[in-house]
């Protein structure tokens, strides 16, 4: 659904173009990165790349309706791809942030529970205010059979729509994919702070406490905006309405793990570049 | 490949609104860097007049880009012009000490250019890898992660005087009546460029969302950007008062409310234009026994 209502497209599959210009910019990315500063920088830009193929990958776990499912016309959630996913993933990074502290594990765990917690909120009250509100079961129209828990979809469908409500593996998918952004995101956010806590005050000739705050401050900001890069691309890929993993978009997601990689790595350079020099 | 919808004939070409606001806004940015020579930071608003330009180029460019079905709807435009924008304007207000140019004043130019590339890497990709196929999406995504550079920048020498990382990062507070360098309140270190970031993101994205629809008309609609850019203004103006001199924050916050008015009273007359029938309501009166 577009918001013009136009026809939303693309073509399928990806461009042989694309592919290889994609892979020409990883690489010349991680190498530029070696060539400046081998060791710690160069972990933390892989592994925020890591972070940022969680948050593609999430993404597309999460089940959006749009505008659709406001009318009941489609499963999901009445919102855009983006908005969700932002939700979820920086519910996710605030609690890996406020966890940072007690460890790399904590932290990301802290990340993936409070992503997960956010989506499966945001799920329940959805179907509260389906069933309870609008009157309608849950029903998909994009599968006959609910793949977890068996049941059939076809009798509780109304005529001329999509489906309606949000069937139980929506909304397993949708706690999926918060706990995977919430992940990535924080992933993003602790890689970051590290580089900075480290390379910050060499290049500003300051002491450790006092960069701290601002360690904190552009690691946050930052990881924000690589969240918000790398949920975009994969709204992108998605155009439109998902239900979630059973959706037969949900196969389209190798082009957007392929994008977020690139996005990532490029984002992460000139993030990690502006602590390093 | 989709169709373009266009959504609504005649007005500016977007080439001249792209011009206006780049140009505009940069002079602006630069015009900031004036308060170095001042014995306050009276050149302050200039940054807000930058983001104020920048939103509205912006906004026309969002128009131009969500003629085309996107499918994730307008918002999320705004969106990955300030995430992508905030790394490139951290990056460009660090340029000057990175040690290549030493002077400051690479710093504006500085970020459009990291800004504009960093775009056309994510057009490219959302273009050729995600395969979406829409012909102006390159352009319009380097164009909007310009945008989203500038607005940060814009608003940024606007609460704080300067667009150098080291004036960002440099806080004190007073104890006991000895002044201390404490970074915890300095504009980062405080994280008020997430109160920006927002700003602006809801400022970009905002306008052609609200006005979209069958009867959208590209002055209303630019107007209404223009109009959430003052109110961003007055936002960072009040936010000023903790960074930069009193004075200097007042006159920041008068211009500010100045054209909010000034742009508000202009889109209400647009408005009014627009609407098949404007109605002045009354309330309902009880009827006398």
């Amino acid at each position: 659904m577009s918001a013009l209502g136009g026809g939303s497209g693309g073509g399928e599959g990806m461009t042989p173009v694309g592919i290889v210009v994609g892979i020409i910019l990883l690489i010349a990315a991680l190498a530029a990165m070696y060539v400046i500063s081998p060791g710690f920088a160069f972990t933390s830009l892989v592994l925020v790349i890591v972070g940022g193929l969680l948050i593609g990958f999430g993404v597309h776990f999460v089940p959006v309706g749009g505008a659709p499912a406001a009318m009941g016309q489609s499963p999901g959630i009445a919102t855009g791809v983006t908005m969700l996913a932002a939700g979820a993933g920086l519910a996710g990074l605030f609690g890996g942030a406020w966890a940072a502290e007690l460890g790399f594990g904590v932290a990301l765990a802290g990340g993936a529970i409070g992503g997960g917690l956010m989506m499966a909120v945001t799920c329940l009250m959805v179907n509260v205010v389906y069933v309870w509100g609008m009157g309608v079961p849950a029903a998909s129209g994009k599968v006959a059979k609910d793949p977890i828990t068996g049941d059939t979809f076809e009798a509780y469908k109304s005529q001329g729509t999509e489906g309606h409500g949000l069937p139980f593996i929506s909304y397993v998918g949708g706690v999926i994919g918060g706990c995977l952004g919430g992940l990535g995101g924080t992933l993003i956010y602790v890689e970051l702070l590290g580089v900075y806590e480290e390379f910050l005050p060499i290049s500003m000739g300051a002491s450790a406490e006092a960069v701290l705050p601002i360690a904190v401050g552009i690691a946050g900001i930052i990881a924000v905006g690589m969240f918000l890069v790398n949920a975009v691309i994969a709204a992108y890929n998605i155009t439109g309405t998902i239900e979630g993993p059973h959706d037969p978009k949900f196969k389209r997601f190798p082009r957007a793990i392929m994008g977020c990689a690139v996005a990532s790595a490029i984002c992460g350079l000139l993030a990690i570049i502006m602590a390093v020099m | 490949m989709t169709v373009a919808i266009t959504a609504s004939e005649g007005g500016m070409p977007h080439n001249k609104a792209l011009a206006i606001g780049l140009i505009g806004a940069i002079i602006c940015l630069y015009l900031t860097y004036v308060n170095a020579y001042l014995p306050q930071p009276l050149f302050s608003f200039f940054g807000g007049l930058a983001a104020v330009l920048a939103l509205w180029w912006g906004t026309d460019t969002v128009k131009h880009l969500c003629s085309y079905g996107l499918g994730t709807g307008v918002p999320s435009a705004g969106m990955i012009a300030l995430g992508s924008g905030v790394i490139a304007m951290l990056l460009g207000s660090k340029l000057s000490a990175m040690g290549f140019i030493s002077t400051p004043l690479i710093i504006p130019i500085g970020t459009v250019i990291i800004a504009a590339i960093l775009g056309i890497i994510i057009g490219f990709i959302s273009d050729k890898i995600v395969n979406m196929n829409i012909p102006v999406l390159m352009v319009s995504l380097a164009e909007l992660c310009m945008v989203g550079a500038i607005i940060i920048m814009g608003l940024t020498a606007m609460a704080t005087g300067s667009f150098v990382f080291a004036d960002l990062v440099s806080g004190s507070t007073t104890f006991f009546g000895i002044v201390m360098l404490d970074t915890t309140s300095s504009y980062l270190g405080g994280c008020v460029i997430a109160v920006v970031f927002m700003l602006g993101a809801l400022g970009v994205q905002h306008a052609f969302n609200a006005c979209l629809g069958p009867n959208e008309s590209q002055d209303r609609t630019l107007m209404l950007a223009a109009e959430c850019g003052f109110l961003s203004m007055i936002t960072v103006s009040i936010i000023s008062f903790a960074f930069v001199s009193f004075l200097s924050a007042i006159l920041s916050f008068i211009i500010s409310v100045i054209g909010w008015v000034y742009t508000y009273r202009k889109y209400f007359e647009l408005s009014k234009r627009d609407a098949f029938m404007w109605l002045d309501a009354k309330p309902i009166r009880e009827k006398e026994a």
